[in-house]
């Protein structure tokens, strides 16, 4: 089964958000998700100790030696694996994409998200080359806004495209949704059905986003 | 989304992990400022846990006798009270 990486050396671009909306939508399809933990802020260590959705198992302390070995054993078990990287370049960082059937880099629309992100993108090719097989990525924008489309955004899609590089439509709109999950743990679709849970945003709007979004990644993992 | 299980037919593609490839990762990896960023250890010596003292007045040619002891057995005088210590414990 496909190893999805979150990879950007920069922090707070929203690799731990991606790899929780994919790792709750596909296991709402039904599969088996294993979710790696590398990063050391714990987002979704701490995601997940407020419970997570039927489905997912979360491992994490996994280091540059283990990092290979683990995404192994995690493969073999017939699982989809779901990979949250530090925001750091890093040794831990490289070996992940080597092991990856997709890397995603998420982005936010700014000068400087893009350029350090592009950090990640070049390895990715560069890794290709030193291996001799192809690793397919992605670029998909974030906190982007739910109004308009912002002239950076377009542009910034624009030269990704313009070089080459595959941009995931839909982008991850800013949701307080989102941020809440790691608040609330599980995913959105409980988030919905519990009045328990105070949300400052519309999650309804936020669960179209993340399954439209989960369903982009399903095409390119097919 | 569906709820079935879509997801089942999707395979991993073949992917390296033998030394050689993990290395030659590392070396692109490096290259490019991805380096081997493990959290080392303290450097120096670990703190003993001795952490009690005493401060005993002997006479000075017993302190003398006890420091040259010590040093003679390659231990600290601490080191060598607490197995004078020990056998004042089993002889007594």
């Amino acid at each position: 089964m496909p190893v999805i990486v979150m990879a950007s050396p920069k922090g707070g671009v929203g690799k731990s958000t991606c790899a929780v909306l994919l790792a709750s939508e596909f296991a709402r399809m039904g599969a088996d998700v294993t979710v790696l933990d590398c990063d050391p802020n714990k987002s979704l260590t701490r995601w997940a100790s407020h419970g997570v959705p039927t489905g997912v198992t979360l491992k994490n302390e996994i280091g540059r030696s283990e990092i290979v070995p683990t995404i192994r054993s995690a493969d073999g078990d017939g699982k989809i694996v779901i990979v949250d990287l530090e925001g750091v370049a890093s040794q831990l960082v490289s070996r992940a994409i080597s092991q990856a059937d997709l890397v995603i880099v998420p982005m936010q629309p700014t000068a400087l998200d893009a350029e350090i992100g592009s950090e990640a993108l070049a390895l990715v090719r560069e890794e290709e080359e030193a291996l001799g097989r192809s690793i397919r990525h992605a670029v998909v924008l974030t906190k982007t806004s739910a109004a308009v489309k912002s002239r950076v955004q377009k542009e910034l899609e624009e030269q990704l495209r313009g070089a080459g590089i595959d941009v995931i439509e839909p982008s991850l709109v800013a949701r307080a949704a989102f941020s809440e999950l790691f608040a609330y743990g599980g995913d959105l679709t409980a988030m919905m059905n519990d009045p328990e849970m105070m949300t400052g945003g519309k999650v309804d709007k936020a669960l179209i986003n993340a399954q439209a979004f989960a369903e982009a990644v399903y095409e390119r993992l097919k | 989304m569906s709820g079935s299980n879509r997801l089942a037919g999707l395979k991993a593609r073949p992917k390296g992990t033998t030394v050689e490839e993990v290395r030659r990762v590392d070396e692109v990896g490096e290259a490019r400022g991805f380096l081997d960023r493990t959290p080392r250890k303290k450097p120096g010596r670990k703190p003993s846990p001795r952490t009690h003292q005493l401060h005993p007045k002997v006479f000075p040619e017993v302190g003398e006798a006890i420091a040259e002891e010590a040093e003679n057995l390659g231990i600290t005088q601490g080191q060598l009270i607490e197995q004078m210590w020990e056998i004042y414990r089993t002889t007594r």
